[in-house]
């Protein structure tokens, strides 16, 4: 079997029953109409509507289930009068009608509960959970009616069909590591921010980390976007993490770490990074040993050596650390570099090893006469690294000693670059020049608007459609760089503007410093060649970015390995799904999703978020919070964290704007 | 786009409800500017105290424009909105939600204890419902008996104010919902504390969920009086009501909406001077004494009225008059006032609850004032304050409100409150005298005698930065401290140049209240009479002296509260001996009714002349505050002349501190059957091995000549060598106990 025999997911309506096969609508949505492997689904019910997959479906028993999953969602439920008594008054209903003892006004009455669910719920949860009960109820209707007429069960009552579901939101689907976020926001409205903490938790060991410098692709994906402008969902996470340490509290854990099981298994981590410790934090949380191999003296890898101090104190960071270092089941070796030698031995010793050593080789501007060698190139990731480590840990020596009353340029656009020009300026560079390919609008897509303007206000001269044709140097030091312009030329067919070099508008900029911070690249020599590890086309590990097992048995990879350069939340989403598929390997040497993760990937794959939804039942022109930060000239010569974070009534008022947009689908098999 | 977005509050907005044009702030929820107007928008989960709930959706409006229902509780108002709070529609989602709260709510009425002020019966009955239109089924939960209080899952609405009150106000954090759909339920996460505060999870209940164990099945609502009143125990005059049958108090309630009481005040009501007769002989004998004495010695216990009468009896016929707590306090107060220039603190609980930064000091206030730690709690959860706890004593029941605990050696507050006006003014203008004062400070010095860390006063003075809106808090620890002139003007430089709202928490009782109407000697002479205090002729509330009083609860007067505020309390139960006021009229000083000094309190100490029967007692219906009035603070002539910082007394070794269980305050406190606490001397395993004390271990030991028999225990929770010495079991004696809070332990044992 195969294709849509009905669906009224979102705006579409298919109603292929009793059509020959050559008149069948075909769907636009990616529904799981293949559940995993070679399983098949029977039908996806969700917030969005229902869509049937196999003509012999049961849409009672469908219906009633899909009301007792939510009444039995138990975490985002009870909260309001409608949901939790409208909610088991659904099932009741439904499942009364399904053991063939119904009536026409239980019928009339679920019409009832259901219109004041989909008016007065608190949550989208039991705003959407009738819908697509009353569409089975008008669409079905006969099967309903045979049940009730002749007071029969449902054609499969009680059978063998299995019932899976999986309660998100769009923020949550949206967000590589798919943290709980309208739970933590609820932790906040709720004042009892160890409950925020705790939510985060469940997905994110980072909270300090990823509640101050993550990117938040979860805020595109806001439907609160659709009435005003997204919650400033990431800022909202540092309260529950600033909660915990500022009352030192012991550490709180999503749930009690189960004892050590002591059966000789253990996991093999190379990278104290986002990646290796998220994947150690959820292993341990299991009770199973890892072992971390760091090549550095201090731990927390590119976020430590490589992220600011002004954007990311490592108090703070090291908070987010310790939490997973602390662990009973976590151990440490630090200033170990692993090479090919060591991951052989290391891959014999454990039952399964997890590489997360990051992207930490600094790639070229490409122009003529690179020297990578020559006096005054300074690759971001070194230069960064001198930084960070003089700042956060007092080793080394100061940045300054070079950079103090120097010209730097800086060759980027992205955070990476952002980090390197804000932290020349604070160095005491006498000037700082960022030369980026493309325009101001895209600098900011590519980091944050914040970002972008507070380099300008430092101080940060940004040149844009420029990129270095050739370096000049005086065979000790670079001298100066003969740079290009560009414009955006549009396509006159409507395809992509193209970049094109303006003739005779070249200039030259004498400097000391070209920091080239244009991409990084992974330090691929940790790789034994005789495992013939299978890259990406952009040369990173290749896996199915599912299991994220590579090509070898047992050596699996995540964050920018895995990824190439990208963001921490991508690394820490990446790492605990990989932790959950080691926990499994290890015992049974096979790669397997739980059904939660095949939901997961479902979902993802449909995508949850409508940004043309219209929302109803909520106050438009709230002003999303912006939280205060230093002024320019109270942060410019110092590593003062930049942003100082909500007031309580700021992060409560914002608190209060998040709609709770759960929704909860299932699928028949 | 960098710009501070503090969400606008404040700015002037119009709305239309229900075709009125209201004028109010941005920042106000639709329901709020409702209420100011006196539009009436049913609510089950509204509680006016706590941030919005949401959980009931009753309050649901329309507004023009917009689709669907709007949570007004939650929702703010924006510029220009028209709302309808009321038509067909919403009057059908109303009443279908009204369905649903009845699904298996027995209804049981004649056997619930909230019958006839049950929110639930009210709204049934408001939106017409005759009948359970909908059943699920039945979850059999018992009864959870939680001490003060008492659960019944069955009748549990999940309004969720409770756990807001739990989380919010008190801040004890017990109550948790336990979320589960249908089987959702509120847990209790300490029982095991049987805190008292929960009394006021459950006044918020509005269905019969969570009651008062004791009360439960004693009486209808409707058969008990109401009383107003306001709680005479701790100095915080909190509103309350006593609820009366037959000359019994039966409860204590209070207006929960817009107040909140402490255990104490709920619980701590039966304290009665009883089946007193006016016994003429002994009343002769009264006034002789009185004719006879140099010096009347009394407790804090007595009420604006009394107070006003000992003075003038005190200038009638020349008593000197000696009330310890109270003098301590009022040369302290005088002290700080010399630098503020006024008479009163300018701290108050409201702006104490709306602070981003507190500094307690000198008080170990979770016991010594629940209703300040209440609103200090407020601060940590509305605007995620910071709070810093200088004490010597650490205390675990303030650590989820507390963000830096600064330890300082016992002895040492002077020191510790210079460097804090050393930590806190660093960057502050002020008078060149005071800035050599400042700069003259050996800080090094002061750092080591107390023991407190430069690095901490650091951390203090960072975690200010940027921030508005400081309170300090300090307390009775400072009063009777030998150095307590020099601290009061220290911390007043707190007030006047680095805008603190401070607060210097009143001892127990009608401290504050005596400190300014009388004028108190510091020493006792002659022949005395004491007023709840043991002297050679005692007139005493307990009962136990040579003339009954009458106690608190059984006479009309005035209390001055923590928060300045002058509050009526009336008579609850009756009384039928004798009162001061028939003492002084046979003396002299004569006035029909002790409640005629009402409007003669001092007006150059900031009272006002007001009849007593003229004093408001009630909140509006947004939750302003119409109780008696507040105190206007009077300008005092400035003196800010700072001496140098004394050397340091040691206390080395074994320390008690005298303070009193979270809801105990005095001899009436102790005498309130609801309020079991043991008095027993509390020290941690550290203290049993410094004085080789074992638990178990009776002792006696003396302090300003009050001979105490304690029973020792480890109280593992506790670390260090100081140990909790309680005081409200010691009767009339605890009103003698006048030094300095720490001592060193002297002891003798008395075998087991």
């Amino acid at each position: 079997m195969s294709g849509i025999v009905f669906s009224t997911w979102r705006d579409e309506f298919i109603d292929n029953r009793g059509k020959p096969s050559d008149e069948w609508v075909e769907s636009g949505f990616k529904l799981p109409e293949t559940y995993h492997g070679d399983k098949n689904s029977k039908a996806f019910i969700g917030w969005d509507g229902v869509a049937i997959f196999d003509e012999d479906i049961d849409a009672v028993e469908l219906a009633s289930q899909y009301a007792a999953q939510y009444q039995e969602y138990s975490e985002a439920c009870g909260r309001c009068a409608p949901g939790r008594w409208g909610g088991r008054i659904l099932y009741d209903l439904l499942d009364k009608i399904a053991r063939g003892e119904g009536t026409h006004d239980d019928i009339a009455h679920l019409k009832e509960i259901s219109k004041t669910m989909m008016t007065t719920s608190k949550c989208e949860i039991g705003k959407t959970v009738p819908k697509p009960i009353l569409d089975l109820m008008e669409y079905y209707n006969e099967q309903f009616n045979t049940c009730i007429d002749q007071q029969m069960p449902s054609k499969h009552y009680n059978g063998d069909t299995n019932y899976i579901a999986k309660v998100t939101a769009p923020c949550t689907d949206m967000c590589p590591a798919h943290v709980d976020i309208p739970a933590y926001i609820e932790g906040v409205r709720d004042m009892i921010f160890t409950d925020s903490l705790a939510a985060t938790r469940q997905t994110m060991p980072l909270a300090h980390t990823c509640g101050r410098v993550c990117p938040h692709p979860c805020e595109d994906a806001c439907r609160r976007m659709n009435l005003d402008e997204p919650i400033s969902i990431m800022e909202l996470k540092r309260i529950g993490a600033d909660y915990e340490t500022d009352h030192e509290l012991p550490w709180l854990h999503p749930h009690e770490p189960k004892p050590l099981r002591n059966d000789g298994k253990k996991v093999a981590i190379i990278g104290a990074g986002p990646a290796g410790l998220t994947a150690a934090y959820y292993l341990a949380l299991e009770g199973i040993e890892s072992h971390i191999f760091e090549e550095l003296p201090v731990n927390g890898g590119e976020v430590a050596v490589g992220v600011p101090e002004y954007r990311m104190p490592i108090g703070k960071y090291q908070k987010d650390i310790d939490l997973v270092l602390e662990m009973e089941a976590v151990s440490i070796t630090n200033n170990c570099r692993v090479d090919a030698q060591k991951l052989k031995e290391i891959e014999a010793e454990y039952d399964a090893t997890l590489l997360g050593f990051g992207a930490r080789l600094s790639k070229k501007v490409r122009a003529e006469n690179e020297n990578p060698k020559m006096g005054g190139y300074w690759g971001a990731i070194s230069m960064l690294d001198k930084v960070n480590l003089w700042h956060k840990y007092q080793i080394g020596a100061p940045a300054s000693n070079e950079l103090k009353d120097k010209v730097v340029v800086c060759v980027g656009g992205g955070f990476t670059s952002m980090d390197v020009v804000r932290c020349s300026i604070r160095e005491g560079a006498k000037k700082v020049i960022m030369l980026y390919r493309r325009d101001e609008k895209t600098i900011i897509r590519n980091t944050t608007y914040e970002e972008y303007h507070e380099a300008v206000e430092e101080g940060v001269e940004f040149i844009f459609h420029s990129a270095i044709e050739e370096i000049f140097d005086d065979g000790e030091n670079i001298t100066k760089l003969k740079v290009n312009r560009f414009e955006l030329v549009p396509d006159p067919d409507g395809g992509r503007a193209q970049l094109v070099k303006i003739e005779g508008a070249d200039f030259e900029i004498e400097c000391d410093y070209l920091i080239p911070a244009v991409s990084q690249a992974l330090d691929t020599q940790i790789l034994p060649d005789e495992w013939n590890i299978e890259m990406t086309s952009w040369n990173s590990i290749l896996t199915n970015g599912k299991d994220y097992m590579t090509s070898r048995e047992g050596l699996f990879a995540a964050g920018d390995c895995e990824y190439g350069p990208m963001t921490i939340v991508n690394a820490v989403g990446q790492a605990r799904r990989a932790a959950s598929v080691i926990s499994r390997y290890i015992y049974d040497g096979k790669c397997t999703l739980t059904d939660d993760e095949i939901m997961e990937d479902h979902l993802n794959k449909l995508r949850v978020y409508d940004k043309k939804e219209k929302i109803t039942g909520w106050m438009p022109g709230l002003p999303r919070a912006v939280s205060e930060k230093l002024d320019v000239d109270e942060r410019k010569d110092n590593n003062k964290e930049v942003n100082l974070g909500f007031t309580g009534e700021e992060a409560i008022a914002e608190a209060e704007r998040c709609m709770r947009c759960y929704y909860i689908s299932m699928v028949a098999v | 786009m960098s710009i501070h977005n503090s969400i606008n509050k404040g700015k002037a907005i119009t709305v239309t409800i229900d075709g009125k044009v209201c004028q109010s702030t941005f920042g106000k929820t639709i329901l709020e500017i409702a209420r100011e107007n006196d539009i009436y928008v049913p609510t089950m989960c509204y509680l006016t105290k706590v941030l919005p709930i949401g959980s009931c959706r009753m309050c649901v409006v329309e507004v023009e424009g917009v689709d669907g229902m709007i949570l007004s509780c939650q929702e703010k108002a924006t510029d220009g909105a028209v709302i309808h709070t009321n038509n067909a529609d919403i009057y059908e989602e109303r009443q279908n939600i009204m369905k649903l709260y009845n699904v298996n709510h027995p209804l049981e009425c004649g056997v619930c204890d909230k019958s006839g002020e049950c929110d639930l019966q009210n709204k049934t009955m408001e939106f017409g419902l005759e009948a359970q239109a909908f059943t699920a089924r039945d979850q059999h939960r018992p009864v959870e008996n939680w001490g003060h209080v008492s659960y019944d899952p069955a009748l549990c609405i999940m309004c969720e104010k409770c756990v807001r009150v739990s989380t919010e106000i008190t801040g004890d954090e017990a109550l948790k919902v336990k979320f589960g759909g249908y089987g959702s339920t509120i847990i209790n996460t300490k029982q095991e504390k049987n805190y008292a505060s929960l009394g006021e999870a459950a006044a918020v209940c509005p269905v019969g969920a969570l009651v008062s164990t004791d009360f439960k099945y004693t009486s209808n609502a409707w058969e008990l009086t109401k009383i107003p009143s306001s709680c005479p125990h701790c100095g915080g005059g909190c509103q309350m009501n006593y609820e009366v049958k037959h000359d019994r108090i039966y409860r204590v309630t209070n207006n929960f909406e817009f107040s909140t009481l402490c255990g104490a005040g709920r619980y701590g009501f039966d304290y009665a001077n009883e089946g007193v007769t006016k016994d003429t002989e002994t009343f002769a004998k009264a006034i002789d004494a009185f004719k006879n004495a140099q010096t009347v010695i009394f407790s804090s216990q007595v009420s604006n009225e009394e107070a006003l009468i000992l003075q003038k009896l005190k200038e009638k016929i020349g008593l000197k008059l000696v009330s310890h707590e109270a003098r301590a306090y009022q040369k302290f107060m005088q002290a700080y006032a010399s630098v503020s220039g006024k008479n009163l603190y300018n701290g108050t609980l409201k702006a104490l609850s709306e602070s981003s930064a507190v500094i307690v000091m000198g008080t170990r206030i979770n016991d010594d004032s629940p209703t300040v730690k209440y609103h200090i709690n407020m601060a940590s959860k509305w605007h995620r304050a910071r709070v810093a706890y200088m004490h010597p004593l650490e205390d675990k029941e303030m650590q989820n409100i507390v963000t830096q605990f600064i330890k300082y050696e016992v002895g040492s507050e002077e020191g510790a409150a210079a460097l804090l006006v050393d930590t806190l003014l660093k960057e502050v203008e002020v008078p060149q005298a005071i800035r050599s004062f400042i700069d003259d400070l050996d800080i090094g010095n002061l750092s080591a005698e107390s023991n407190i860390g430069e690095e901490e006063l650091e951390l203090l003075r960072k975690s200010l930065i940027k921030k508005t809106g400081f309170s300090l808090v300090v307390g009775s620890d400072l009063y009777a401290h030998p150095r307590a002139a020099q601290i009061a003007k220290l911390l007043a430089l707190l007030e006047v140049y680095a805008g603190f709202n401070v607060i210097c928490v009143p001892p127990a009782g009608n401290a504050m209240g005596i400190s300014l109407i009388c004028d108190l000697n510091d020493e006792v002479e002659g022949k005395t009479v004491g007023y709840n205090v043991p002297a050679d002729f005692t007139l005493s509330a307990l009962g136990d002296g040579d003339l009954d009083m009458p106690a608190m609860n059984q006479q009309e007067g005035t209390l001055t509260t923590v928060d300045k505020r002058v509050v009526p309390m009336h008579v609850a139960l009756p009384y039928g001996g004798y009162v001061l006021n028939d003492i002084a009229n046979c003396l002299g000083v004569n006035a029909e009714y002790t409640i005629d000094y009402t409007k003669a309190l001092p007006k150059d100490k900031g009272f006002e002349t007001i009849e007593f029967d003229s004093l408001p007692d009630y909140f509006d219906s947004v939750g302003n505050e119409y109780r008696g009035y507040l105190l206007k603070s009077q300008k005092v002539p400035v003196k800010r002349a700072l001496d140098d910082i004394a050397e340091l007394e040691g206390f080395d070794g074994a320390i008690i501190y005298n303070c009193n269980p979270t809801e105990q305050f005095s001899a009436f406190t102790a005498k309130s059957k609801l309020l079991k606490d043991e008095a027993a001397l509390l020290g941690s395993q550290q203290f049993a091995a410094a004085t080789k004390l074992q638990d178990g271990d009776n002792i006696t030991y003396v302090l300003d000549d009050v001979k105490f028999n304690r029973v020792f225990k480890i109280d593992t929770s506790m670390k260090g060598t100081i140990a909790l010495n309680p005081t409200f079991d010691m009767g009339l004696s605890s009103s003698l106990l006048s030094s300095y809070r720490f001592s060193r332990l002297e002891f003798e044992r008395m075998g087991k």
